[in-house]
């Protein structure tokens, strides 16, 4: 039986912590310190939700001369949603409510 | 950082070099991504961690292209997956035979503004070249390459190759622009973003854009020997940008980009093709026809830059100036309106230089309180720009004598539209290039240098790279060559370009267009046709009948002024 795509718990990771500060363009090395995950783990789910549209990149000015510009990453939209749905699943699973309806 | 610490910085480098490598077509922006991170990562070790994850990443996302034939992931495939990677290390390192052949590796398109007429005619990719061509062992450069289909199938075999000029600027990205503007009927255009330039490797200091951009507008706008100095710091700061991520600034030069054209060509499977350089281009164009003739088919120089040793440009620029001026003069319009512009022209210049003019400028410019001033050196810069199009001749005299008589209404918008014009230049891919090419900018600045020169590159390769082989002109070669040369045109003067095409020899013929700038093609439809009809034949004389056709410049009055 085929796994639920984005169900990995690494990329459920990576969408939380996306949608903690869904804003906020983050970085591949603080997206690896805050998962904890590697950047070997850390990159082909990236690209795989990129692919999937699920995930915007765009390239940031430097902090400060002398440094390249970063790439840098946010849910779009519809990556937001699946975040979303992920997010309520799990709380839902939490309080025992399958419906995943959180008051 | 000691040097254990450097070595592992090395090391890390290397390995997300490789990581980049291995990724699939279309995934290279990923390539740059992971690479461009470590320059954040402190701490050497995690540097090397980082990097050691990256090559893994990039060979899972190599594997999972696998399922698609029919395979899936399983343990067996992730120990494919390390020999892999060993064979990828090894082959990087001491690459030999095939992975040094040339290869067109297509992909999506991501350019922009690609309207859905054009889409179908867009072949977009890139081809890998090595780093240094005498030595293929040394690593590759990605270059950006785009092929439009003519718009005419099926198209003649022999396409076009447009070169463009800069050193550094970016030509992929205006696919569309040059999908609509065909070079000659039935041939395919190649597109290719030049070493260090547009979405080509390698991205030379690009936390330095703005940096060295300010400091040239500095220099622009004083000319100070203050304002050198801190050109050069900011320069040599580039430079050890550079050196420290592995990129050898030997790697560059107009040498080098023929080398990478040639890759090019051999990639893309094209037996001879026609060479279409314009500006700078007609360097690495000329130079091509020298080192590879047997490859082109005809060449076209429009707009030449020629190798050393090349007049003073400030006395080019001042000669194409006073052309400029005797035309008003001679013109019933302009002189009826702008009797002496020469005198007019210089009796700016020192009012500016004992007050610069206020300008108010867009919002976008980031300048304090959206203003900027108006200096006699930078009015000088402003000048030489608007001699390079045609389009701004009309209006040319009637901004003179505006600024002459204190008014800087219209100029903001002007400003604005040269500073970005000038942001899209990589101007360390200029020296880059500039820096190995020319010997006359390690010289100090020669006597009755102004600011044109100082905008120049003296006092800054001095001390950033070796000075490379020259460019050449093809002295006598057999390829049929069209010099096309504009009357004003500030870069090269139409007796220059005319000695050039007498050097080539027989196989060139030359031609000036009166009333035209910089890039007879783009501005003279005369031109584009002339080029178009030499393309087609080039052992048929072109019939150059409709230069001297063109129509008269409109100009603005002075009682237009509002």
């Amino acid at each position: 039986m085929s796994r639920k795509p984005n169900s990995s718990r690494q990329t459920r990771a990576i969408l939380a912590t996306l949608l903690d500060r869904a804003q906020t363009w983050r970085h591949g090395y603080d997206l690896s310190k805050e998962t904890g995950l590697k950047s070997g783990t850390l990159y082909p789910v990236l690209m795989r939700l990129s692919e999937q549209g699920l995930l915007e990149s765009r390239w940031q000015d430097p902090e400060r001369p002398g440094l390249p510009p970063r790439h840098v990453y946010r849910l779009t939209s519809t990556g937001l949603a699946l975040a979303r749905e992920q997010a309520l699943s799990e709380a839902a699973a939490v309080v025992g409510d399958p419906s995943g309806a959180v008051a | 950082m000691n040097a254990m610490s450097g070595r592992w910085r090395r090391v890390a480098q290397k390995i997300v070099g490789h990581a980049s490598w291995v990724l699939p077509g279309g995934q290279s922006s990923w390539g740059d991504a992971m690479w461009r991170e470590l320059d954040y990562i402190e701490d050497d070790r995690a540097a090397l961690r980082w990097a050691i994850g990256c090559v893994t990443a990039s060979y899972v996302m190599r594997l999972a292209a696998l399922p698609r034939l029919g395979l899936r992931l399983s343990p067996r495939s992730v120990l494919a997956g390390i020999l892999l990677l060993s064979i990828g290390l090894a082959v990087q390192g001491y690459a030999s035979g095939e992975s040094s052949l040339p290869a067109f590796e297509e992909s999506i398109c991501d350019l922009p503004d690609v309207t859905p007429e054009i889409r179908p005619r867009l072949r977009c990719g890139t081809v890998r070249v090595p780093r240094d061509h005498a030595r293929p062992d040394t690593g590759s450069f990605s270059l950006a390459v785009v092929v439009i289909k003519s718009a005419q199938q099926p198209s003649l075999p022999d396409p076009v190759v447009y070169i463009n000029g800069g050193p550094g600027n970016p030509l992929t990205i205006y696919a569309t622009y040059q999908a609509r503007n065909p070079y000659a009927p039935r041939r395919d255009l190649i597109l290719v973003d030049q070493r260090g330039s547009g979405r080509s490797e390698p991205s030379l200091c690009p936390g330095l854009d703005r940096t060295l951009l300010e400091a040239n507008l500095a220099v622009a706008a004083n000319g100070t020997a203050d304002a050198m100095v801190k050109r050069r710091a900011a320069y040599i700061t580039c430079r050890d940008q550079a050196t420290r991520r592995g990129i050898d600034l030997k790697a560059f030069g107009t040498r080098v980009t023929v080398e990478d054209f040639e890759w090019v060509r051999q990639a893309l499977g094209i037996e001879r093709w026609n060479v279409y350089g314009e500006s700078y281009g007609t360097a690495v164009a000329m130079t091509l026809v020298a080192l590879h003739p047997e490859a082109v088919r005809s060449a076209v120089l429009d707009s030449i830059y020629p190798p050393d040793p090349v007049p003073l440009w400030s006395a080019v620029v001042s000669a194409a100036r006073d052309a400029f001026f005797v035309h008003c003069a001679q013109d019933e319009a302009c002189s009826a309106s702008f009797p002496d512009l020469a005198g007019t022209y210089r009796e700016t210049l020192d009012r500016l230089d004992r007050t610069p003019l206020i300008v108010n400028v867009p919002p976008q410019l980031q300048q304090p309180n959206d203003q900027a001033r108006m200096t006699a050196p930078l009015f000088e810069v402003l000048v030489n720009r608007l001699l390079y199009f045609p389009t701004a001749y009309p209006t040319l005299p009637r901004i003179i004598q505006s600024v002459h008589d204190g008014d800087a209404r219209g100029l903001g918008n002007l400003v604005a539209s040269e500073m970005e014009a000038a942001r899209m230049e990589n101007r360390a891919t200029n020296a880059a290039v500039e820096c190995r090419d020319r010997p006359h900018f390690r010289n100090p600045l020669p006597p009755g240098a102004n600011v044109m020169d100082r905008t120049q590159l003296y006092g800054v390769c001095e001390g950033w790279s070796e000075l490379g082989p020259a460019p050449l002109i093809p002295i006598g070669a057999s390829v049929p060559t069209l010099v096309l040369a504009g009357q004003f045109d500030p870069v090269a003067r139409p007796s220059l370009s005319r000695h050039v095409a007498e050097l080539i020899g027989r196989s060139a013929r030359w031609i000036e267009f009166p009333l035209v700038g910089h890039n007879v093609r783009g501005f003279s439809p005369c031109g584009a046709k002339i080029a178009a009809d030499f393309i087609d034949d080039p052992r048929q004389a072109p019939d150059t009948s409709c230069a001297d056709r063109r129509p008269p410049i409109r100009f603005v009055s002075k009682a237009q002024i509002p």
